[in-house]
């Protein structure tokens, strides 16, 4: 087991510096997940770590040991690749006892280790089979399989579910879960999906071009996200953003948006006149007659065990998950309240949370 | 036929409007030849008539019988073996090295090519000179490194004679199987290699395990082209040689062009030419069986 350390990481192309000074440690059995979007450099910092991409600045540390140099073979790591990267001249078995072939390990001791992990993974009827004749699910299987032989101290997964069927991603999200419960391996996993990091990790680090926006767990960057961008990208319905100016009122703070004024909770930051973003989560705001923000009803989506009600305002969409017996009638205004410490406060210019 | 008809013949569903000049050019220049061919090796070409004579199965016995026709058989063997091997083994060996993309490599790999353009007769004119005990550069190469005695004329000693015919050969065709092996190789998957790379395994390890047995199906179709094309060799021992020193470098297409157009042995001419189709046939098909890959 090991923990793993970035120390001040970058990563130039040529002249193209695409990431730089990523500093952040992985504690030993965690589970992390690298988040963001395509071209963040999720992926890339994934690679380094693995050994598949040269590091351009910083130090790269598995274990305590500096790695930077280090061929993958000898970093203790194991990684499951987007497309499996499966052998694919090879049964299901030699694909998992490959890495044992190669390091010489006693033939007996391979084929009880391969068979360990092909009943830990319901893969033991498909020994025999070519990848081909495999289902996604089933070739995600062995590629994990694969890694899990490997005693790798290091698990390193590539968007691995991806490729797979909604409901199939959902189970094999739990799967993965499991196994590391298990296993206990230090992982890093990544992924552009906000539902298996907030499902998955035991801590977050979410990315943007390069650098890292905010590192905490999911219920940190659910719910105190750092900036903006993180309260964007983390929520399955999209938070409402509202801009606005802080003034007082009844003593207290509150921003007066177009859409209505909402009473904010108190910082020493907030002055009055100060331009801000307010970041409304859909499952925070309820349906209140005498709230503080109206907008026209437009269309409501139900979603089995609630509702969401599309609205527009001044600021363009709003968006509340409301009970599902509620009605709406098109067109009509509806009036929304939030209690205040639920109302996230970005800088209008920085974007930064306040 | 009106333009109306035509139209017709153009959209009508049959088949047929589309098959029959395929099969009106395959039954002149292909199926009727393979006939008269086999009529053929049934008759024999009597001078003093001018005409032929059935002469029943005469020809296949005086096949059995032949030693010359067993003799160009296994030169030909021999041909088709080494050079099939030495052409795979340089050709793959050739085509990992230019794979990588270092400066003035998509040169070299446009270079490759040029060697297919020259008619063979005309490679084996040029080594023809090259392997000349007097002047040829080969020759005077190979004795500078103590492969050849300089006095030795290559081509015309009976135990170097295949080998300088083969130079010619391998030096023309390798760049063939260099060309098929590396658009193999160019459209191999990039991710095995990297789960192979942080599986531990070797270079070697990698080439055997995954390279090779991904290359299978390529090189199943190089051996399948290269060798039937081998088996029927004739242009340059034809020019370099003529079949000798003796009968060294005497193949059965040599063979069977000598007794059908020097000898005017037309019947015998078509059983020899019949008989190296039919093993080509059966080698080609017990290898395609052989080569079947699973994955």
């Amino acid at each position: 087991m090991a923990t793993v350390e970035y120390q001040r990481i970058g990563k130039s192309f040529g002249a193209v510096t695409i990431m730089r000074d990523i500093s952040f440690r992985i504690e030993d059995h965690e589970f992390v997940v690298l988040l963001g979007p395509s071209g963040c450099g999720k992926t890339t910092l994934l690679r380094m770590t693995a050994g598949l991409e040269a590091v351009s600045q910083g130090d790269l540390m598995i274990g305590g040991k500096r790695v930077n140099d280090v061929h993958p073979r000898d970093r203790s790591i194991a990684m499951v690749f987007q497309n499996y990267a499966l052998y694919p001249t090879m049964k299901v078995y030699d694909n998992i006892a490959f890495s044992l072939e190669v390091a010489k390990v006693p033939p007996a001791e391979i084929k009880s280790r391969v068979e360990w992990a092909a009943a830990t993974l319901n893969l033991t009827p498909y020994l025999g089979r070519y990848p081909k004749e495999l289902s996604g699910g089933q070739r995600q299987r062995v590629a994990m399989g694969r890694a899990m032989v490997r005693e790798a101290e290091v698990f390193l997964f590539d968007e691995p579910l991806s490729n797979l069927d909604a409901k199939l991603r959902a189970h094999m999200r739990t799967e993965i879960r499991q196994l590391h419960n298990r296993l206990k391996t230090t992982t890093i996993y990544v992924t552009h999906d906000q539902i298996e990091a907030m499902t998955m990790a035991d801590k977050i680090v979410v990315m943007r071009a390069g650098k890292i926006e905010q590192i905490g767990s999911p219920d940190d960057v659910y719910d105190r996200p750092a900036s903006k961008y993180v309260a964007d990208f983390i929520g399955s319905s999209s938070i409402n953003f509202l801009p606005g100016t802080v003034v007082v009122d009844n003593g207290g703070p509150a921003v007066d948006t177009t859409t209505g004024r909402v009473s904010v909770e108190p910082s020493p930051a907030l002055k009055p006149g100060h331009k801000v973003v307010l970041g409304l989560r859909p499952t925070d705001v309820v349906v209140d007659a005498g709230g503080p923000l109206a907008a026209k009803a437009i269309l409501t989506e139900r979603l089995g065990h609630d509702a969401q009600l599309f609205c527009e305002g001044p600021e363009g969409s709003f968006v509340a998950v409301v009970d599902k017996a509620a009605r709406f009638s098109e067109g009509a205004e509806v009036r929304f309240a939030i209690p205040p410490s639920k109302v996230h406060v970005f800088d209008a210019e920085t974007e930064i949370r306040i | 036929m009106s333009i109306a008809q035509v139209k017709r013949i153009a959209i009508s569903d049959s088949p047929w409007p589309w098959l029959l000049p395929l099969i009106a050019l395959l039954a002149v220049f292909t199926i009727y030849p393979f006939i008269y061919n086999v009529w053929l090796s049934f008759h024999e070409f009597v001078p003093k008539s001018r005409g032929l004579k059935f002469v029943g199965f005469a020809n296949w016995v005086q096949l059995w019988n032949d030693g010359r026709f067993w003799g160009a058989l296994g030169v030909t063997f021999l041909y088709f073996a080494v050079a099939l091997t030495i052409e795979i083994i340089l050709g793959m060996a050739i085509a990992l090295l230019l794979d990588a993309e270092l400066p003035g490599f998509a040169m070299l790999r446009a270079v490759l090519s040029m060697t297919l353009v020259i008619p063979p007769a005309i490679a084996g004119m040029m080594f023809l000179l090259m392997e000349d005990s007097q002047f040829g550069a080969l020759s005077y190469l190979l004795g500078l490194v103590g492969l050849l005695d300089k006095a030795t004329p290559m081509l015309a000693t009976s135990s170097l004679a295949l080998i300088g015919v083969l130079i010619a050969e391998i030096w023309q065709w390798t760049p063939f199987m260099v060309l098929i092996f590396m658009a193999g190789l160019r459209s191999l998957p990039a991710e095995p290699y990297e789960a192979a790379m942080i599986d531990g395994a070797s270079s070697l390890q990698m080439f055997r395990r995954l390279t090779l047995p991904m290359m299978s199906r390529v090189i199943a179709v190089a051996v399948l082209l290269r060798g039937i094309d081998l088996f029927r060799v004739f242009d340059y021992v034809f020019v370099m040689t003529s079949g000798g020193p003796g009968t060294a470098t005497y193949t059965v297409s040599l063979y069977a062009w000598q007794q059908t157009f020097s000898f005017l042995k037309w019947g015998y001419g078509a059983t020899l030419s019949l008989t190296s189709l039919v093993i080509v046939m059966v080698m080609a098909n017990i290898f395609i069986r052989v080569a079947k890959v699973r994955w």
